[in-house]
């Protein structure tokens, strides 16, 4: 699962609107824990360094210019997309406009 | 988690974080330092996903300790200086400003500042939400009732008149320190009644604003220069008041008075808190118009029904309160409370004497008030009329129907 929204930053988030959000990732996460599916994650930084293009164009960027970024991903091992849909309802932050997108992890042939 | 021992931890962190920061770099870095707080509550909620360490307030604190450095060096301090923030002994003055008795000296500072006369009014309420209460500008837009924009101003405004009027981060002392408590209750006792007279349909709302006055209020009552009589007299009002929070709203999230509230669900702790606080400000020569106030919220909780409420000394307790602070409300609820126990003529002289453009937005009280004189002498036009009168003046939709169910019944 990956999730891609505005930066907690960029938002305005009050002190007490920010523990609400922790608490409820934090049950997120134990639910996934308990069920023995949860493989993996991290959360990123917001600061962007894009390379683009032959000329190698480097720019700089943040998260406010963007609008939109990826802002950490879990992994989860699950029997296929629905069972990943059903886990992702319970991902805290749509309300503030955010995505989860699920991709599966290519495995290759030994 | 176990959610109830950090609540609201974040929030009250976030008022302790930015007045040690503001001790250490001044109140002219306000933006710096509140940008700088801000952000180790954003990597806290992210860090804390996976796992809540054991002491959460510690882990806040070292972070911002941590932060020390990094604002130094938003600042442009010079190198040197950082580099003796890093080893010598700054570092360790640094240090001890994070303990928990020097944190509460900074949140007192602060307070201090935000309720500083010099500030208008209004701005210091918005202000000391911000700042002391860690209030975002849409939680204090809901709370108080206001556009977000009016609340944007009002804080550019105070921190504008904080930096030109050169206002010091400290606790005052001597003779000025009485006056500047006064004006620091009185945006406590607005706090709390922004709370507890709230007409927003949000009960979280009210108790935030509640229980916020009262943790301030516990502030001064912890410092020896600071816990005067008047703020022991101030915590047992808000303690009386709070008792009867809960049963202030309906079950269809409607606004009851004393005489529909359920006295079983009154929160007894509270009653006895606020009983324990009273003896401790009675201990003085010269009573506060706090004092005057905690009696009469005190003598409405001893009755045991409406019914029983002795009316005599609530008008009593009025009476020396107007003396000692003279306002048109007093007359009006004075007159409302003439006009329970019967007593129709005081009742009719207490109203006389209101010019009722005083009362302001209130003024609908006066008209409602008169109407009810005039029904209880059978003057039935009159009563009609009169709250005719009021129930145009009126704002709330609440009141106003409550006034019209009234109108429908004459």
């Amino acid at each position: 699962m990956i999730f891609i929204g505005a930066d907690y930053a960029d938002l305005g988030l009050s002190p007490e609107e920010l523990q609400s959000r922790m608490g409820k990732w934090f049950a997120w996460g134990q639910k996934m824990e308990q069920a023995g599916i949860l493989r993996g994650g991290e959360a990123l930084h917001p600061q962007i360094r894009r390379i683009v293009g032959e000329n190698r164009t480097v720019t700089d960027l943040t998260s406010a210019e963007v609008k939109e970024i990826v802002g950490g991903y879990y992994t989860v091992e699950a029997k296929d997309f629905d069972a990943v849909e059903e886990i992702a309802k319970d991902f805290p932050d749509y309300d503030l406009g955010g995505t989860v997108e699920i991709r599966e992890i290519m495995v290759f042939d030994k | 988690m176990e959610n109830k021992d950090i609540d609201h931890l974040f929030r009250h962190h976030s008022g302790k974080m930015v007045a040690v920061l503001t001790r250490i770099f001044g109140l002219k870095h306000l933006d710096v330092i509140e940008d700088a707080v801000q952000d180790t509550f954003i990597k806290a909620s992210i860090s804390w996903r996976k796992e809540i360490p054991d002491y959460p307030e510690a882990w806040l604190t070292k972070a911002a300790k941590n932060r020390v450095v990094d604002i130094f060096r938003a600042l442009n301090t010079q190198r040197t200086h950082y580099a003796s923030i890093k080893s010598g002994t700054d570092a360790i003055a640094i240090n001890e400003l994070f303990l928990d008795s020097e944190i509460e000296d900074a949140q007192l500072r602060m307070i201090f500042t935000a309720c500083h006369p010099k500030l208008d009014p209004r701005d210091r309420i918005s202000f000391a939400l911000k700042t002391v209460s860690g209030f975002s500008i849409k939680e204090i837009s809901a709370a108080l009732l206001t556009k977000q924009e009016t609340i944007k101003k009002r804080l550019f405004r105070a921190r504008k008149a904080i930096k030109t009027l050169d206002i010091q981060f400290h606790i005052p002392r001597g003779r000025v320190l009485k006056s500047r408590l006064e004006s620091v209750m009185e945006v406590l006792y607005l706090i709390f009644n922004e709370g507890f007279h709230s007409n927003s349909k949000d009960q979280l709302i009210r108790e935030d604003l509640c229980s916020e006055a009262m943790r301030l209020c516990q502030l001064l009552l912890k410092n020896k220069a600071t816990r005067m009589p008047e703020a022991y007299a101030l915590f047992a009002l808000m303690c009386f008041h709070s008792a009867r929070l809960e049963t202030k709203i309906g079950a269809n999230n409607e606004i009851l008075d004393l005489k529909q509230q359920d006295r079983n669900r009154w929160h007894f702790p509270l009653i006895e808190l606020g009983n324990t606080m009273m003896y401790k400000a009675v201990d003085t020569e010269m009573f506060s118009c706090y004092h005057y106030e905690a009696a009469i919220a005190a003598e409405h909780l001893r009755a045991k029904s409406f019914e029983d409420t002795d009316w005599n000394k609530i008008l009593q307790w009025y009476e020396v309160l107007n003396k000692l602070q003279p306002m048109p409300i007093h007359l009006l609820t004075m007159a409302v409370i003439c006009m329970q126990i019967k007593n129709l003529d005081k009742a009719e002289s207490y109203i006389e004497q209101i010019t009722p453009e005083d009362l302001e937005q209130r003024i609908y009280l006066y008209y409602a008030a008169k109407s009810d004189l005039y029904a209880k002498q059978y003057n039935m036009k009159s009563a009609k009329e009169y709250l005719d009168i009021a129930i145009k003046k009126v704002n709330n939709s609440s009141e106003k129907e409550y006034l019209q169910k009234k109108y429908n019944q004459l």
